[in-house]
C-alpha cells in the first residue's frame, strides 16, 4: 500500500521532515518497503496486515502517526449542496441478501461534468500507483484510498429501470466487466443488478454496460459494506483481484459506508454535481460495538515490564477505543467499528506494546524450571549416520521432495505417488517414491560441469499412498556412487568407484550407529541391472536395496558412466534398539593365526561360506577375514580360489599349537563335507 | 718408523673413515673386531709396543693411548646405538611434495546451519522436535488460528492434495501437535522443510527450511523472548551484529514482531545495497507471544500458562551467513558450491 506524506498531512499536522518518517512507520508495525519521491510529494511502499484493513486508507494509517506522536486527527466535514429530489425518488434500491450485504448505501450526484481531474486529484492518484482515468473514476479511488471503503459508480441512466437489486446470481447469468471479459455466475455470488441483469460484481468489479463514460451526467454512487468469505471466494473463484475485492476480504468498517458515500458527493459537487437528498441506508441488522475486557497487571505479565496506566489509556484512547474502568486497573473497552482485528484483552496488549515500542521492552533469559532429559535418539542417529558417511567420501545433497512423474514412472518403485492438486509445473507434480531419481539427476548435472567422480548420499522422505488409502512418509537414504574416486595421492592413480565401496559405506553405517551387520540377499529389483543387486535386511526386515543401476535408466536421464546406488529406509533402523555398549576386556594373553587356501565351486557364494563357518563354532575362534580370493588363469573352470586367516585365542592362558591344528582340522572338515572345498 | 702418538694419531683417521662407512651390524662387528680384537686388534698391539718403550716416554704417551682407547670404545659404542635404532625403509628424496590426504566428504550447507543453530538452542537447554509435512487443514492453519477463507493464507500459498491434505506451509503445525501430546513446560524447536506454492526467484522456492521454537510455561513474557532470541542471533552472527524487533502479524501470534538484523552486505551505508535494498535491515525471523486461541486450540488454559514462538528460514539466514545470492545454489548440488563447505 502506497502512502502519500501530503496526502497525511490532510489528516494530521505532520511536522516530522518526510525523511524522517520511516523509521517511526517501522517502530509500530507499519513496515516500510521503498521510499520514493513523486513530484515533491514522498511516497512510502508500506507493508500492511490481513488483519489490518483500517490500514488501507490514509486516514486509518494518520490515526496510527497520530497516536504515536500524541497529534490530533482531523477528519474532514464533508459538505453537499443537495437537490430537491430525495434519493428514494430517483432510485430503488433492493437487498435481497443481507448476510453478504450486511449495508449499503448511496447517493445520486446528477449534472455532473465528466473530464480530467484538477492536479491536486491526479497527484494523489498517481501517488498510490494509479493511473488517473476522469474525475469520476480518481474521485472513487481517492475515497477508497483515503477511507479504505471502495466505492462503485454507475452511470444512473443506464440503470434499468432506475433499480439495484442486491442478490445472487442465477445460474447461467454472465456479467461483461469493465476489464472487457464477459464472466459465468455461480448461485454463491452476490452480484448488483438492475432490473433485467447483473451489472456489477458486487465488491469485485463493475459492468461494462452500467459504467460511467464520457457522456455520463447522473452518478449513482454506491458505497456498501459486503460479507468477506462470499467476496474472497468469488474473488478467488474467477481469479480477480480488485483494490475493492482485497479490501472487502479483510473487513471493510460497517460504518464507512455512510461516510464514503457523502465524501465522494461532496467531491463531485466540485463539477457542478447535485446531491439526492437524504442518505439512503440499508441496514437492517444494525452491528453493537465489540467489548473487551482489558487488566492491567494482564499488561507486565505478558510483556515483562510495568506500563504507566497513563499511557494504557492515552493510547488505546488515541486509536478510538471507548475505556469504561470496571475498577482501579480493569477496564472495559469498547472498540470501533474499523478495527475488525480488536477481538481479545491480548489483541489490546498488543497495541500497547506497539505505541510503547518494542525497543523499550527488557531483554531477559527464558527461565527453565526442569530440564527434560535429552531424547533426541533420531537427530542423534541421522548425524552419526551423516558423519560416518562424510567421513567414507560422500559428499551430501538435498534435492526436492516434489517430482516429475514421466522420470519416476522410469524407476517403477512399486509405489503409489501422491499426486499435487495445485502443482506449480507438470514437472513437479507429484512427491518423489524415491531418493534414487534425485541423485542420478545430481550425477548428471556435475558430470556435465568437469565432475569425474560423483559420490553423494542424501538423507529425506519419500512419499506414497499405502493400499488403505492412507498417506505414508518415510525418512529414507539415498546413496550413489559413480566415476572416479577421489585422487588425494600424487603416487597413486586414482581408482573407478564399485559395488564394494558404496556396501561398505552401508556396511559401516551399521556398525558405527551399533546395529547388528545387516544381510545383502541377492535379489533383482527393477531399477537395477538383474543379477547384480542385493536387498539389505536387519533381523529379517527389509531395509533397502543396493545394486547397478540400469541402463535403460542411465540412457533416460543421459548418464554415461556406471552408477551404483543404494537406498535405505531409516525408520526400520530407528526403531532398532542399537545394542548397548559396554567395554571388553583387551586381550592378555597371545593369540595364533593359521591360513587356509582352498578351492570351491563358483556358484558357491561368500555369504555361504561365512554362514558355514559361523554355524560352526569352533573352539576359540577369535575371527576370520578372506584375505585373497581369484578365479580364471590356471584355476579349473568353474572354481574360485579363496585364502582365509583364521585368528585364535584363549581368554586366560596360552594357546597350545595343537589344539589350534585340531581346529583347524575341524573347520575343513566341516567344509569339505558341506561346501566340497579343495584343499590347495 | 713412527712413533706411538703418531700411530695413535693415523689410526684415528682410520677410526672416523670406518665409522663414516660402516652401514649396518655386521660391518660394524668388523671394525670392532679391527680395533679390539684380543689377538690382532690395533690396540692390542699398541699396547704391546707400549711395552717396549722407554720408561720416561710411558708414562705420557700411556695416558694418551688410554684416552684413544676410551675415544674407539665410544665412537663404537655411539655407531651401534645408531646402526640398532630402527629406521624407515624407504628414504624421502623429496620432502616438499604433498602429503597425502584423505578425502572426506563435505556436510550440505543447510544441514551444517540447521546443526549451528540446534546446538545454539540444546545448549540453552531445548529438545528437538520433529513432524509430518504432508499435514491436514487443521494443524497447518485452523488450529494456527487462520480462519477458512481468510485472506491472512494468501502469505502461505499453499500446495494441496486434496480437501483434506496439504503440504505444510510452515513447521509451526508441529508446535500443535507437541501440544496435544506434552503437558508445559515445553522447550522445543523444530527445524524441516516446508512448502510454497511460489514460482522460483533468487529468493524463494517452492521448497524450503524453516526451524520454530517454541517455549510454554508459567509467566513466559515477551521480555523472555526478546532476551532468547537476542542471544540466539549473537550466538550465530558474533556478538557485535545490531538486531531490531518491530511489530508484525502473524495469526498465531500476539502480539507479534519481526526481527531484522543489520544487513551484513552494506551495514546500512549503501542505499543501492543488492541484499537489504538500502534499508539497512535483514527480516531473519518471525515470532511473537502464542496466541490465547491457540492454547484454547490445545487445552492449555492461557490465564495459567504463556509462551512465546518464533520461526526462522535456515535457507535465508544461510544465504546471510555465506553470503550466497540465490536460494537454488542450495538444490543444484553441483560439487564443486557444496565442497565448499567442507571447511567445517
Amino acid at each position: 500500500m502506497n502512502i502519500s506524506y501530503d496526502w497525511l498531512k490532510e489528516y494530521i499536522a505532520l511536522n516530522l521532515p518526510p525523511g524522517e518518517l520511516a523509521k517511526y512507520f517501522d517502530q509500530i508495525g507499519l513496515m516500510v518497503e521503498s521510499t520514493k519521491e513523486i513530484e515533491g510529494d514522498t511516497v512510502y511502499e508500506i507493508e500492511t496486515y490481513a488483519n489490518r484493513p483500517d490500514t488501507l486508507g490514509h486516514l486509518g494509517v494518520a490515526r496510527e502517526l497520530a497516536t504515536l506522536f500524541g497529534l490530533p486527527l482531523k477528519v474532514p466535514a464533508w459538505q453537499l449542496s443537495e437537490l430537491e429530489e430525495s434519493t428514494f425518488d430517483l432510485i430503488d434500491i433492493q437487498v435481497l441478501d443481507s448476510q453478504l450485504c450486511p449495508r449499503y448505501c448511496g447517493l445520486v450526484v446528477k449534472g455532473v461534468a465528466v473530464g480530467p481531474s484538477p492536479e491536486w486529484l491526479k497527484k494523489r492518484i498517481e501517488a498510490i500507483g494509479l493511473r488517473p482515468i476522469n474525475n469520476i473514476v480518481d474521485i472513487s479511488n481517492y475515497v477508497c484510498f483515503s477511507l479504505g471503503q471502495p466505492l462503485h459508480t454507475f452511470d444512473l441512466n443506464r440503470l434499468k429501470e432506475a433499480r439495484i437489486i442486491v442478490r445472487r446470481a442465477r445460474k447461467g447469468e454472465f456479467i461483461r466487466t469493465l476489464e472487457g471479459q464477459p464472466v459465468e455466475l455461480t448461485p454463491d455470488m452476490l452480484v448488483i443488478a438492475d432490473d433485467s441483469k447483473p451489472v456489477a460484481l458486487a465488491g469485485i468489479i463493475g459492468g461494462e454496460e452500467s459504467g460511467i463514460t464520457e457522456k455520463t451526467t447522473d452518478v449513482f454512487i454506491e458505497s456498501a459494506n459486503f460479507d468477506p468469505v462470499s467476496i474472497r471466494l468469488t474473488a478467488k473463484k474467477l481469479g480477480l483481484s480488485t483494490d475493492a475485492s482485497y479490501r472487502f476480504e479483510r473487513g471493510v468498517d460497517i460504518n464507512a459506508a455512510p461516510l464514503g458515500a457523502r465524501m465522494a458527493a461532496s467531491l463531485l459537487g466540485q463539477f457542478g454535481g447535485k446531491v439526492s437528498r437524504g442518505l439512503l441506508d440499508v441496514y437492517p441488522n444494525q452491528r453493537k460495538p465489540k467489548s473487551v475486557p482489558l487488566r492491567l497487571k494482564r499488561i507486565s505479565e505478558l510483556l515483562g515490564i510495568e506500563v504507566p496506566e497513563e499511557f494504557v489509556t492515552r493510547t488505546l484512547t488515541a486509536l478510538g477505543l471507548k475505556l469504561n474502568e470496571q475498577k482501579p486497573g480493569v477496564w472495559i473497552a469498547e472498540i470501533p467499528s474499523f478495527r475488525v482485528d480488536l477481538e481479545r484483552e491480548a489483541d489490546l496488549i498488543e497495541e500497547i506494546a506497539r505505541f510503547f515500542g518494542y525497543d523499550r521492552i527488557p531483554s531477559e533469559v527464558t527461565p527453565a524450571r526442569s530440564f527434560e532429559l535429552p531424547d533426541n535418539k533420531e537427530q542423534d542417529c541421522l548425524w552419526l549416520l551423516k558423519e560416518t558417511l562424510l567421513h567414507y567420501g560422500l559428499d551430501e545433497v538435498i534435492n526436492f521432495s516434489l517430482a516429475d512423474p514421466e522420470k519416476e514412472k522410469i524407476w517403477q518403485t512399486g509405489l503409489q505417488p501422491i499426486e499435487l492438486r495445485n502443482p506449480i509445473s507438470s514437472r513437479t507434480s507429484i512427491l518423489r517414491t524415491s531418493l534414487l531419481p534425485g541423485l542420478v539427476e545430481n550425477a548428471v548435472w556435475n558430470y556435465n560441469r568437469e565432475a569425474n567422480g560423483v559420490h553423494i548420499f542424501e538423507t529425506g522422505k519419500v512419499y506414497f499412498w499405502e493400499a488403505d488409502g492412507q498417506q505414508s512418509e518415510e525418512l529414507h537414504l539415498g546413496l550413489l556412487t559413480s566415476g572416479r574416486q577421489e585422487q588425494k595421492s600424487w603416487d597413486q592413480p586414482a581408482g573407478e568407484t564399485d559395488y564394494f565401496y558404496l556396501k561398505g559405506a552401508i556396511e559401516d553405517l551399521f556398525f558405527y550407529l551399533g546395529y547388528e551387520a545387516p544381510v545383502f540377499e541377492p535379489e533383482d529389483q527393477s531399477f537395477f541391472e538383474n543379477g547384480q543387486s542385493v536387498k539389505i535386511l536387519t533381523k529379517n526386515e527389509t531395509a533397502g536395496y543396493l545394486g547397478l543401476i540400469k541402463q535403460e535408466i542411465r540412457k533416460a536421464y543421459e548418464l554415461e558412466k556406471l552408477a551404483y546406488a543404494g537406498e535405505l529406509n531409516l525408520a526400520v533402523l530407528f526403531n532398532r534398539q542399537p545394542r548397548a555398549f559396554v567395554f571388553t576386556p583387551v586381550p592378555r594373553y597371545p593369540g595364533m593365526v593359521r591360513d587356509l587356501s582352498f578351492l570351491i565351486e563358483a556358484q558357491v557364494n561368500f555369504q555361504a561360506i561365512d554362514a558355514q563357518l559361523k554355524k560352526l563354532n569352533v573352539p576359540y575362534l577369535e575371527r576370520f577375514e578372506i584375505y585373497d580370493r581369484f578365479e580364471g588363469g590356471s584355476l579349473p573352470a568353474g572354481q574360485i580360489s579363496y585364502s582365509v586367516r583364521f585368528f585364535f585365542r584363549h581368554e586366560s592362558r596360552t594357546l597350545l599349537a595343537e589344539e589350534v591344528d585340531r581346529a583347524m582340522l575341524n573347520i575343513i572338515s566341516h567344509l569339505k563335507s558341506t561346501l566340497k572345498i579343495q584343499l590347495r | 718408523m713412527s712413533s706411538l702418538p703418531e700411530k695413535i694419531e693415523q689410526y684415528r683417521q682410520v677410526l672416523n673413515d670406518l665409522a663414516a662407512k660402516t652401514k649396518n651390524i655386521k660391518e660394524l662387528e668388523e671394525v670392532k673386531q679391527a680395533f679390539l680384537g684380543r689377538k690382532k686388534g690395533h690396540l692390542t698391539l699398541l699396547f704391546e709396543e707400549l711395552k717396549q718403550l722407554p720408561p720416561e716416554e710411558k708414562k705420557a704417551a700411556g695416558v694418551v693411548l688410554n684416552n684413544f682407547k676410551m675415544e674407539v670404545q665410544k665412537t663404537l659404542a655411539e655407531l651401534e646405538e645408531q646402526l640398532r635404532r630402527p629406521r624407515a625403509e624407504k628414504t624421502v628424496s623429496d620432502l616438499t611434495l604433498p602429503g597425502k590426504r584423505i578425502y572426506w566428504g563435505a556436510p550440505h550447507p543447510l544441514t551444517l546451519f540447521q546443526r549451528k543453530i540446534e546446538k545454539i538452542f540444546v545448549s540453552m537447554g531445548f529438545s528437538v522436535e520433529d513432524g509430518p509435512e504432508i499435514e491436514t487443514d487443521y494443524y497447518n492453519f485452523e488450529a494456527l488460528n487462520f480462519p477458512p477463507y481468510h485472506p491472512a493464507r494468501d502469505s502461505w500459498d499453499t500446495l494441496y492434495i486434496n480437501d483434506q491434505l496439504l503440504l505444510r506451509t510452515h513447521t509451526s503445525p508441529v508446535q500443535i501437535r507437541v501440544m496435544e501430546k506434552k503437558k508445559p513446560p515445553i522447550r522445543i524447536i523444530i527445524p524441516g522443510k516446508v512448502y510454497r506454492r511460489e514460482t522460483a526467484d533468487p529468493t524463494h522456492l517452492p521448497m524450503f527450511h524453516q526451524v520454530e521454537g517454541l517455549v510454554v510455561d508459567r509467566g513466559i513474557t515477551f521480555a523472555h523472548l526478546k532476551g532468547t532470541l537476542e542471544y540466539f542471533i549473537k550466538a550465530l552472527f558474533g556478538e557485535k551484529v545490531k538486531l531490531r524487533f518491530r511489530p508484525s502479524f502473524f495469526p498465531f501470534t500476539e502480539p507479534s514482531a519481526e526481527v531484522d538484523i543489520e544487513c551484513l552486505a552494506c551495514h546500512g551505508q549503501d542505499s543501492q545495497c543488492r541484499v537489504c535494498g538500502g534499508t539497512g535491515w535483514k527480516e531473519i525471523l518471525g515470532a511473537g507471544l502464542v496466541d490465547p486461541q491457540v492454547f484454547k486450540n490445545v487445552n492449555i488454559d492461557p490465564e495459567k500458562y504463556s509462551g512465546w514462538a518464533f520461526g526462522l528460514g535456515i535457507d535465508r539466514t544461510a544465504m546471510l551467513a555465506y553470503e550466497i545470492p540465490e536460494m537454488r545454489y542450495f538444490y543444484e548440488n553441483d560439487l564443486r558450491f557444496l565442497r565448499q563447505f567442507n571447511r567445517r
